[in-house]
């Protein structure tokens, strides 16, 4: 064996350090060369006693989803890890608590859970970091010194990386927590191996590039910095905020700015203001918060006004799930506006698709003179992916404005000037002489109002047929097939973070011998209609799997292609299990 | 001052108005008001302004929501952003955030502006951004045909209200002042030349301006803010009203019977772009401790 694909499942409940155990570990095995995926799952709660789970995938060649079954769960909470040891593998291992504290009723300690098959690890793991730290607290560090004793992980970044979190704590602190990781690790590597769970050591990366771990958000601020965002406006909300968050710490540090508004009518109001006024800018919402922007997303429309949206969807309708991930808010994002919503949507797979999307959505929405919103949703939101970032700068062209012109003397200037592209050079408050006035109304050319049928169908027609060059704007990934070439029996069309679970089966199902390809579909609006009808064309089968009830990706493409699909819509509130779409591919390949 | 003197040659004006440099900043489009609607004072106003304070017709944007009164940068030679309705200062603060050297002035009508957009005023004015806010009160919505607005006056027939209003209108100079926005003032339409300097001194002033200006709706109000009501009622603030004290102004405010005219309050203080620039070199290091 000489690739590694270890999935490792820490779980615990709010308050025992999971998240921030799964955080260390993520960075430090990043940091020696693997690929990595995570995902987070927590309660809403901020406090009480909810359970946290991190899942970290750590591979030598990257991969797309988690897997279903982990190699190695880790209980720091045994009533919350318990429902989760079916989740290990056989031969896969549970560590746990071996000297809990006080009376344990039956049923109620992990040893009673392990499946035949699975290797029990009971380690004192408060006992050792009392002896360590002198106190409790640090069970979570203890732990990942036996996660990285017993796979074979250097210590070294674990320790660096502890030793950065706690530096503002002082010196005394950092070799406490540092002494309780130790511990573990010396437990760890005394521990009889996992003979089946290999862990190839990295060597220096070979890809060309920088890489970095990300969550989906992180990726969505890095785009935004590297195309050179000039105004944020936004209002808190799930799982949005981070976007906010880290910009508001990013942005200052570039002389830019950002402004918490009251609400998001207000944040996508002040977005279109500053768009109008020539910046780059940019908000971002969940599902409850776009329903407020819907109708200044109709003026953005129809004043032709470059704005860009990140709408991280979660469980809906209303207030809904706010924790728990959906892909349940296309429809909104497609057509939610008055009048016909003629817009950009596009909505990235995997976290480097974030980085692109967010530059990208910047370059197109002033190119096209339109609203972009980007879609993600919780999932890829907040899970974490290495990304190789190119050497050579950011690939985002910095002004995408159609070059304005010099007025003849006594020309009044026409804002909506009919064009061969549909795009009339804009002009902004400053550029002298060409005072206007846009507005939400239908207009002239010149921006007057008009509601002859002649003006209307015409402003109306180049509204829409502007935005068509989108699907080939450069370097931009509208939609791509990977897998099988030529007629396959059984085709997945996906969008959004559904894709990666999508070609996880894929691949199981090519090492079943199934003919088979995707296609992830990044640009929803407007729809590449040739490349995917020229997918369908291919394919005996369509399976279309996606996180929502109503199967709309699936009323989309029918409604656009007017072809059979299989629908697989799911509403989890996790990601699409990968078996799931496994087995459907198997059923529609008429393999049993 | 002779007899004679008092006489205005339509001539004589023309070429006055022509030469005062004022119609720079009207726009080729005639407004689309019913005669006498109290709107057209604004407009003059608003033009005499720009036009003595030699702001570039270039350099200024007029921000509107939807109304009646948002029409109103079709009428003027600025850039002008007809946005939707209630979002005037939202929009405005957009512009403002990403173009500090703009002369943004919104307009807008009582409706668009305490209604359907009333939870933004707060927020402007707290964060004290430098734009001017002119508000149109006819106390009616106008465009939508003379339904009742928060502005209207208790007992008022309109088709939405049509056995009397029963609410009591909203009182908006008190609204602002305990929001905190740095220049509130009031006019009157049916005193043009009191508007316009009210309008100068508005713009003039550095943060966020409150003008409210009560104009009739000729159409639509029959009984309530006419002419010849208003011009019964409305009075100056005494002469020796202390435009510091927030308390005096607050109490001038009260009085929504006899509604007085002129400036109640001016208070310096930082603006949202100063806001930003603190924020940028806090960020940098600077400005921390010492
Ligand atoms: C979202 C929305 N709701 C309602 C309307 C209809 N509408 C247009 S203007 C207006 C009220 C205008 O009243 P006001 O702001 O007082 O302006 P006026 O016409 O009196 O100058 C209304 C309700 C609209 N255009 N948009
Ligand atoms: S309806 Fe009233 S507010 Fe509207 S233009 Fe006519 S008079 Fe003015
Ligand atoms: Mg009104």
């Amino acid at each position: 064996m000489n690739s590694t694909d270890i999935q490792i499942a820490l779980c615990g409940s709010a308050g025992d350090g999971t998240i921030a155990a799964g955080d260390i570990l993520r960075n430090a095995v990043a940091a020696l060369g693997y690929r990595v995926i995570c995902f987070d799952v927590y309660p809403p709660e901020i406090r009480g006693f909810g359970k946290c789970i991190s899942r970290v995938r750590i591979t030598t060649e990257q991969t797309y989803a988690l897997k279903r079954q982990s190699d190695l769960l880790i209980s720091l909470d045994d009533s919350h890890a318990i429902p989760h040891a079916g989740e290990v593998r056989t031969d896969g291992a549970i560590i746990y608590e071996s000297k809990p504290v006080g009376h344990c009723p039956e049923g109620s300690h992990m040893s009673s859970h392990i499946l035949p098959g699975q290797i029990p690890y009971g380690i004192p793991l408060r006992e050792l970091a009392e002896k360590a730290t002198g106190g409790a607290r640090s069970r979570n560090l203890v732990v990942l010194g036996v996660i990285a004793g017993l796979l074979g992980f250097s210590p070294v970044p674990f320790q660096k990386i502890i030793e950065k979190k706690f530096a503002k704590q002082g010196p005394a602190v950092v070799s406490r927590n540092q002494a309780g990781f130790q511990s573990g690790y010396d437990v760890g590597v005394n521990t009889f191996k996992l003979d089946n769970v290999f862990c190839v050591p990295q060597e220096s990366n070979p890809a060309a590039g920088k890489v970095v771990m990300l969550s989906g958000n992180a990726a969505v601020v890095q785009g935004c910095m590297d195309a050179e965002l000039d105004t944020f406006f936004g209002y808190p909300i799930t799982p949005a905020t981070t976007i906010m968050e880290r910009l508001a710490t990013a942005m200052p540090k570039r002389g830019r700015r950002l402004l918490q508004t009251e609400d998001e009518i207000s944040a996508i109001a002040a977005t279109i203001g500053a768009g109008y006024t020539g910046a780059r800018s940019a908000t971002a919402t969940s599902g409850p918060g776009l329903a407020l922007m819907a109708e200044m997303l109709g003026l953005a429309t129809m004043a032709e006004i470059p704005c860009v949206i990140f709408v991280s969807q979660r469980g809906g309708p209303s207030t809904g799930m706010p924790t728990k991930t959906e892909q349940s808010d296309l429809n909104a994002a497609l057509y939610g506006s008055p009048g016909d919503s003629q817009r950009i949507v596009i909505a990235p797979t995997n976290v480097e698709g974030c980085y692109r999307c967010a530059g990208k959505a910047f370059e197109m929405s002033e190119q096209y003179q339109t609203p972009v919103i980007v879609l993600l949703d919780l999932y890829l939101s907040n899970r974490y992916e290495t990304v190789t970032l190119t050497e050579s700068g950011p690939p985002f062209t910095l002004n995408a404005n159609k070059p304005l012109r010099r007025l003849e003397a006594g020309e009044s200037y026409q804002r909506y000037a009919f064009t061969e592209d549909g795009v009339s050079p804009r002009a902004v408050p400053g550029d002298s002489g060409c005072m206007h006035v846009v507005t939400g109304l239908e207009h002239n050319t010149l921006g007057r109002p008009n509601d002859s049928e002649e003006i209307h169908t015409a402003m109306s027609r180049k509204r829409h047929d502007k935005l068509l060059a989108a699907l080939h704007h450069p370097d931009f990934t509208v939609t791509k097939r990977i897998g099988h070439s030529g007629r396959i029996k059984v085709g997945i069309l996906a969008w959004g973070s559904t894709f990666g679970e999508c070609l996880e089966a894929m691949f199981m199902a090519h090492a079943e011998g199934i003919s088979c390809a995707s296609m992830k579909v990044v640009m929803l609006s407007p729809f590449p209609v040739e490349a995917v009808t020229q997918f369908m064309d291919d394919c005996d089968q369509v399976l279309v799997p996606e996180v929502n009830y109503e199967g709309q990706f699936a009323q989309l493409l029918q409604g656009i292609l007017a072809r059979p699909v299989v629908r697989l819509s799911r509403v989890p509130g996790s990601p699409m299990p990968v078996e799931l779409i496994l087995s459907e591919i198997r059923r529609l390949a008429g393999v049993v | 001052m002779t007899l004679m003197e008092k006489h205005v040659f339509v001539d004589e004006k023309l070429q006055e108005v022509r030469e005062s440099g004022r119609l720079e900043y009207r726009s080729r489009s005639l407004p689309t008001w019913c005669p006498g609607c109290g709107y057209f004072a604004i407009v003059e106003g608003l033009t005499h302004a720009c036009n003595t304070m030699g702001i570039a017709a270039d350099q200024a944007v007029v921000v509107s929501g939807i109304g009646c009164s948002s029409r109103f940068p079709f009428f003027v030679n600025l850039f002008g952003f007809h946005t939707r309705n209630g979002r005037v200062l939202p929009v405005a603060t957009g512009i403002k955030t990403a173009n500090d050297k703009l002369t943004v002035i919104g307009v807008g009508g009582d409706g668009d502006g305490f209604a359907i957009g009333g939870g933004h005023i707060a927020h402007a004015a707290k964060r004290n951004v430098d734009i001017t806010y002119l508000l149109f009160d006819n106390g009616i919505y106008g465009l939508t045909k003379g339904q009742a607005s928060p502005l209207s006056a208790i007992g008022l027939r309109t088709s939405t209200t049509p056995f009397e209003n029963p609410e009591r209108p909203l009182n908006p100079l008190m609204m602002l002042l305990s929001y905190g926005a740095s220049w509130v003032g009031q006019a009157y339409a049916g005193q043009p030349d009191h508007l316009r300097e009210m309008i100068t001194q508005a713009i003039a002033h550095r943060g966020f301006s409150y003008l409210h200006i009560l104009s009739p709706c000729v159409t639509f109000d029959k009984t309530s803010k006419t002419y010849t009501n208003l011009s019964m009622k409305v009075r100056k603030l005494p002469a020796k009203h202390d435009t510091s004290n927030l308390m005096e102004a607050m109490q001038q405010a009260q009085d929504l019977d006899n509604p007085a005219v002129g400036l109640y309050y001016q208070q310096f203080r930082p603006t949202l772009s100063d806001t930003f620039d603190q924020v940028i070199a806090l960020s940098a290091g600077e400005g921390r401790g010492a």
